[in-house]
This record gives structure tokens, C-alpha cells and sequence, in this order.
């Protein structure tokens, strides 16, 4: 199996102050879907940053695709990995929506011809057709999140990182990036890796692995099925399970293993019987 | 509070020629000590709505009563101050109101703008800090080297520090952890215990259910309905669809139970009520 990213024996620190990342390692396989969860602070985002090369680690290494990530790679790494940050204010470079769909684009020298129907593509899966000639600024929260989607999706990136790129999506928005995830991995397989940074473990059941950190520290990494059956660590981590997770608990009898949400719906209705 | 829209229309760049109508003929009253959530799709006018409520915004059209204050299109800025004391807002992006040098001073700076001295806007700021969940050790960051959650934690201590009679919440929860998300559902409620008008955007119809005593319901820049949680949840499937809004959780799981074969007296709002029917339902057979 090929090594999409690789982080190993990683320090990293704001400031002199506190240590965030201490010998931290992690190595997501090319194709896999990870889920990043970790309550507020936990240093998510900074390790977004890190493996894009935004901010340099203080020692360690990170290598993409066994490239080792230097001054001289960080621009070729960029290239194969699309990023929608936490807030999409801090990602619109376009004076319209679709010069800033384009300007990924023109970044990675598609012929220009390819260009509006890859750009029109794009800012229809996300339902944004309509706002293309619209000023960024003036959308609203959920449209500024379609748009900053759209824009990593009209790269066709091989690594995606979505910071929480569905915080403020309504339900059927989110529905949509959700099935547009599936969709492309699905069509991609092994050529698309993905990693999904979320405080929704609903979303997070959707991922093949979850990773959950804690102030720099990895505490768990496991199918979802593995890393929900530890309700207590969750909850002492400042997080949750999904819905179907919680209500188990609450279920007497309760079912002896992790049960996700189908499998709680098949459970349930075979006691009735 | 009481909060008051009558006949409310507004556009962007009003009298231009760029003129964008977003808010048609807006009814509603929000009254005062309880909690109104106000939920609709993506686009449907709900920060605008919302940003009427402190005069950021001015109806281009009707007016906007809160408490005894008016607003309409000719109310003038200087006036503001009066409005802007009475209601704290938290925006949809925390970091577009934060800008002190430090996370201690950013929130000193309302209660000190409407006339605390700076011993008590400190005290007012550090109870501010903790309820919220900001560790001391954050105090003397700049808030603009924090992660997501903790600006969001700080813009909403900012906003409580000058104690407004009217706290207006624009998606609170968005990048919250889970247990900073029922946390917040605690303030909403105390905040409505101390007799506090609170205003609650909100997407997670989970949370509407916990905190709300009326909810609006907004589309296409119209107020298409006002209910109890209990009443609009209650409705028809199809119209759900229709204004592209969720169940509950708990509803949903229900109706996906009714799917699987096992059919629930009621439609469930929360989990307690769907876990209580659930086990009512198993061990009756
Ligand atoms: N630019 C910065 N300068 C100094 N410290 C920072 C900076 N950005 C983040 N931090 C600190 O580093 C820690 C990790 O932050 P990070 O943004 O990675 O958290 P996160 O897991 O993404 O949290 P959230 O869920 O709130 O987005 C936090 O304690 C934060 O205060
Ligand atoms: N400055 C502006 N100029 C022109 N149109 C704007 C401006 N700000 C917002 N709009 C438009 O007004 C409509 C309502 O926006 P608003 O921000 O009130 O929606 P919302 O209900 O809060 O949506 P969301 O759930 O996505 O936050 C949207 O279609 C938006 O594009
Ligand atoms: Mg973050
Ligand atoms: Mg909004």
C-alpha cells in the first residue's frame, strides 16, 4: 500500500510556552477516509497546517506520497492536496464566485478551454450555479462553505482536507457533501484520500478510520466501530458518539457491542418480534 | 425584551442599482424572557434577520421595536449606542468581531465602552471567560492565535461581559466540541432564567428542541411559520422536504423504526423521549 501522508516522530509549538505535538506519528494509507476529532484546542487544524506545509514542524517528518515535505517540495505537496480551512473568509482570493473557483485552476495550468465547464461542474454539485458572478463576501455563512467546497472539488485533488467545511451547511447542504464524498470516493478509490476534521460523529461514521487526538496526543485510532464501542474515553475527551451510539446506551437491555445506526434499526426490530 | 418586526422589507445596496430584496413583508414577535429559535435553509435571511435586532442593519422598509427603541430606514447612527447597549449579538463568524490584543481585553471592551470601570469591566470579563470554558491560560493570548472553537468561546464572553438584556446567537454551535455544545445549551437556558430575551440561529433541530420556546421558521426571506417545538415538529413529512429542514434526530430515527417495522405511539423529539418509547415498546411484547 502506497503512504498518502506519513508523520513521523513530529514536534511542533506555538510558542515556547506549551508543546503541542510531541513525537507525534501518524500514517493515513493512500484511499483511506480518516475522520479527525478532538475537543476545541485539541490541535486539529494545526496539523492541517503542518502537513500543507503552512507552518514548519520544529522537528520530525512529514512526507506525501514518500515525498519528505522541505522548502523545496512544500509547492509540488500544495499541488495534490485541496484544503477547505475552518473559516472559508480566510480562503477567497476571487473578486466573483467563479474567479474563485478558477484560480485553483489557473494554478495548476489546465488548458483554458477546460476551464468553465470544470469550474460550472463544480459549482453545481454544491448548488452554487446561480451565485457565480456574486462578490464572496456578500454570501451568507452556508454559501460561503458551498463555494469553498466547490473549489476544492473543481481541483480534483488527490488528498482533500475539509476542516470542518460542513459546520455551517444546512441539512440538505450537508446531505450533499456528504453523498458527494461517497460519490468520489467511490469513482476514485485508492486515488483519493481523505480527512475529514469534525465535531459531528454522525459525519464521522461515514470515514473508514477515526482518529481522535488530544491536545496534541493521538487517544484513539480505529474503525468506527472501535474507537465508538469507548464511551467513557469519548465523553471524558469532551466528545460524543453518534446519535445511534448514545441512544444505545439508553436502550434496556442494551445491545452488548457497538451497533451502528442500521444495526441498532435491525437489533431493535428483531427484539420487537 | 419584547422584540418586534413589523411589516419588515430589506435589501442589500438598497436604491442602487445593485438593489438585492432579501427580507419580504416580515411579521414577528419575539417575546420578552423566552427563547426564539429561528431556523431555515441556507440563504433564507436569517443573519439578516437577526442583524435588524442591533441596527446593523435598518429595514429599508417597516420597523423594528426592541423593548422601547425604534428602527427604521431614518433612525440615525448616533442613536445606535442605546440599541447596541440593550443587545449583544454573536456573529455567524466569531472571528470578524474579534480585534483586541489580547483575549483578556477583547472581552474588557464592551462592558468598558458602556461606562464599567476598568476594575469591573476585568471582573465582569473573567466571569465572562469562565463561563464560557476559556482557559486562564488563553487570557493573555492574542485572540487571533487561538483554534476555532476557543473564538468562538471569546466572541460569545465578549458578548456576554456587558450583560445585554438581549443576546442574539447566530449558529453558536458551529465548531463547538460536543460537550462545548451542550454546555451552550445550558447558558441559553440560564441566560433565559435570569429573565434574558434570547435569539438562537440554529441548523441542529436537536438543539432547537432543547432550548427553544418558539421557533421561526424562515424561506426565501419570508417568516413561513412560528410554532412551539412540540407544534412544528409535529408536522407533515412533505413540508420538511419542502422548506429543506430536518426532524430531530430522535424523529428521524423514528421514522426510519417505522420503516424497519416498529411503529411509535408519537413522533419523539429528543432522545430521552425516543429511548423511553423504545424500551415502553420492547417490553410490552
Ligand atoms: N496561530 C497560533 N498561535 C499560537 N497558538 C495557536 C495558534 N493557533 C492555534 N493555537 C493554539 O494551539 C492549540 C491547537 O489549536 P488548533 O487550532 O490546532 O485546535 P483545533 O483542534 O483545530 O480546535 P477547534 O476544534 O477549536 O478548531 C490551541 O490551544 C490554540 O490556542
Ligand atoms: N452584502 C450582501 N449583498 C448582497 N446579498 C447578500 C449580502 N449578504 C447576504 N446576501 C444574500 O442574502 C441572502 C440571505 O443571506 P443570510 O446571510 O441572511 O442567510 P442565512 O439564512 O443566514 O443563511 P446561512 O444559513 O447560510 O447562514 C443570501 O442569498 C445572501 O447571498
Ligand atoms: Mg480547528
Ligand atoms: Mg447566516
Amino acid at each position: 500500500m502506497t503512504q498518502a501522508i506519513k508523520i513521523n516522530n513530529l514536534n511542533y509549538q506555538y510558542d515556547d510556552t506549551q508543546t503541542l505535538f510531541d513525537d507525534f506519528n501518524l500514517t493515513i494509507e493512500s484511499g483511506q477516509w480518516v475522520a479527525l476529532v478532538g475537543h476545541n484546542g485539541s490541535g486539529k487544524s494545526t496539523l492541517a497546517k503542518l502537513v500543507l506545509g503552512l507552518i514548519a514542524a520544529n522537528a520530525g517528518e512529514i512526507t506525501v506520497f514518500g515525498v519528505p515535505l522541505t522548502v523545496e517540495t512544500v509547492h509540488e505537496i500544495r499541488g495534490q492536496i485541496g484544503m477547505v480551512f475552518q473559516n472559508p473568509d480566510n480562503q477567497f482570493v476571487g473578486a466573483t464566485v467563479a474567479d474563485d473557483v478558477a484560480f485553483g485552476l489557473e494554478n495548476q495550468q489546465l488548458p483554458s478551454n477546460d476551464m468553465p465547464s470544470r469550474i460550472d461542474e463544480a459549482l453545481n454539485i454544491v448548488g452554487m450555479q446561480a451565485f457565480k458572478d456574486r462578490e464572496p463576501h456578500t454570501l451568507s455563512g452556508g454559501q460561503k462553505q458551498r463555494v469553498a467546497l466547490a473549489s476544492v472539488l473543481a481541483l480534483a485533488p488527490k488528498i482533500i482536507i475539509l476542516d470542518e467545511a460542513t459546520a455551517m451547511l444546512d441539512p440538505d447542504g450537508r446531505d450533499t457533501v456528504m453523498q458527494t464524498l461517497q460519490a468520489l470516493k467511490a469513482r476514485f478509490g485508492k486515488a483519493l484520500t481523505l480527512i475529514t476534521i469534525t465535531h459531528d460523529m454522525d459525519e464521522a461514521t461515514l470515514a473508514d478510520r477515526v482518529v481522535v487526538i488530544n491536545d496534541g496526543q493521538l487517544i484513539l485510532d480505529g474503525t468506527p466501530a472501535a474507537v465508538f464501542s469507548q464511551r467513557d474515553l469519548m465523553h471524558d475527551n469532551g466528545l460524543a458518539l453518534p446519535f445511534a451510539g448514545e441512544l444505545a446506551a439508553q436502550m434496556q437491555p442494551a445491545p452488548a457491542n457497538y451497533l451502528d445506526e442500521r444495526e441498532l434499526i435491525q437489533w431493535l426490530s428483531r427484539l420487537k418480534k | 425584551m419584547a422584540i418586534t418586526f413589523e411589516k419588515v422589507n430589506f435589501s442589500y445596496g438598497a436604491g442602487t442599482t445593485l438593489a438585492h430584496a432579501i427580507l419580504h413583508d416580515v411579521t414577528v414577535n419575539m417575546p420578552s424572557g423566552q427563547v426564539t429559535a429561528i431556523v431555515g435553509q441556507t440563504g433564507s435571511g436569517k443573519s439578516t434577520l437577526v442583524q435588524h435586532i442591533n441596527g446593523l442593519l435598518k429595514p429599508t422598509q417597516g420597523r423594528v421595536v426592541v423593548d422601547d427603541f425604534e428602527l427604521t430606514a431614518r433612525t440615525k447612527e448616533k442613536q445606535l449606542m442605546q440599541l447596541r447597549q440593550k443587545v449583544g449579538i454573536v456573529f455567524q463568524f466569531p472571528e470578524n468581531q474579534l480585534f483586541a490584543n489580547s483575549v483578556l481585553e477583547d472581552v474588557m471592551y464592551a462592558p468598558l465602552n458602556f461606562g464599567a470601570d476598568k476594575v469591573a469591566a476585568q471582573a465582569a470579563a473573567e466571569t465572562a471567560l469562565r463561563r464560557v470554558g476559556v482557559a486562564e491560560a488563553l487570557w493573555q493570548k492574542s485572540p487571533f492565535e487561538l483554534s476555532g472553537g476557543q473564538m468562538r468561546r471569546v466572541a460569545m464572553a465578549g458578548t456576554l461581559a456587558s450583560d445585554p438584556s438581549v443576546v442574539v446567537l447566530d449558529e453558536p454551535a458551529a465548531g463547538l466540541d460536543p460537550k462545548g455544545q451542550a454546555e451552550l445549551l445550558q447558558l441559553v437556558l440560564e441566560l433565559k432564567s435570569l429573565g434574558k430575551t434570547v435569539v438562537f440561529i440554529s441548523h441542529h433541530m436537536d438543539h432547537v428542541v432543547a432550548v427553544a420556546d418558539q421557533v421561526v421558521v424562515m424561506h426565501d426571506g419570508r417568516v413561513v411559520a412560528k410554532d412551539t417545538p412540540a407544534v412544528l415538529f409535529n408536522r407533515d413529512l412533505d413540508w420538511f422536504k419542502k422548506m429543506k429542514l430536518d426532524l430531530p434526530k430522535a424523529g428521524q430515527f423514528a421514522e426510519k423504526l417505522t420503516a424497519a417495522g416498529m411503529k411509535l405511539p408519537e413522533r419523539p423529539l429528543t432522545l430521552t423521549q425516543l429511548a423511553t418509547a423504545i424500551n415502553t415498546e420492547v417490553g410490552h411484547e
